[in-house]
């Protein structure tokens, strides 16, 4: 699974009826340590109700199928996590909490 | 499957991946010396493994072949921990129990 921070969102009105309702959420790939963006940017459908600036993870491949919410949809990249804490080394790298606010979109 | 070492945990409260007692790990990709790479993972833990231990890693659709993670959106497992890598006779890795 990857870490990623939500930056915003992706409308799309052109697709199959199967990706009706999805939520598709711009997503950059962060560094672990830093929690800073990689600028590495990937459309993932959301599955647990990620809101911009949070830190989440998500699955690549035929696994992005297996949530209820991408059952048997063309998804790739699902969110499936919303991190509320990272610790590193015995350090707290990121905390949801205080992280909150100070981060933004 | 990829070698990493086991550098701390990520805690995740609201998820839809349903797979019970999960345990998030976050390991950084490393050669066959332990040494790390930069490029970090977030692992389901199959195994009980500690941070500083060098780990086997799953990747992709296979991660779905245990019983814990059948039909469960995961791509990403620690499967085994590392004791001792041997390259070509000389040891390049050796756990510390």
């Amino acid at each position: 699974m990857v870490l990623a921070r939500v930056k915003g969102t992706v409308v799309s009105t052109h697709k199959p009826d199967s990706m009706e309702g999805l939520r598709l959420l711009l997503l950059e790939k962060v560094d672990a340590v830093t929690l800073k963006g990689k600028g590495d940017y990937v459309v993932g459908i959301d599955s647990v109700g990620a809101n911009a600036g949070e830190i989440v993870f998500y699955v690549t491949g035929s696994s992005a199928r297996m949530t209820e919410t991408t059952k048997g949809k063309p998804s790739d990249a699902t969110i499936i996590a919303i991190v509320d804490v990272i610790e590193k080394d015995g350090v707290l790298t990121y905390e949801k909490s205080t992280a909150e606010g100070a981060q933004g979109a | 499957m990829n070698l990493a070492r086991v550098r701390g945990t990520v805690v995740a409260t609201k998820r839809s991946d349903k797979v019970e007692g999960a345990k998030w790990l976050l390991v950084e990709e490393c050669d066959q010396a332990g040494t790390g790479k930069g490029e970090y993972l977030v692992a389901l833990d199959m195994v009980g493994a500690d941070r500083g231990q060098v780990v086997l890693l799953t990747q992709g659709s296979s991660c779905r072949w245990t019983s814990r993670t059948d039909d469960r959106p995961m791509d990403t497992l620690v499967v085994a921990i590392v004791d001792e890598i041997d390259q070509q006779g000389e040891s390049t890795y050796a756990g510390g129990g």
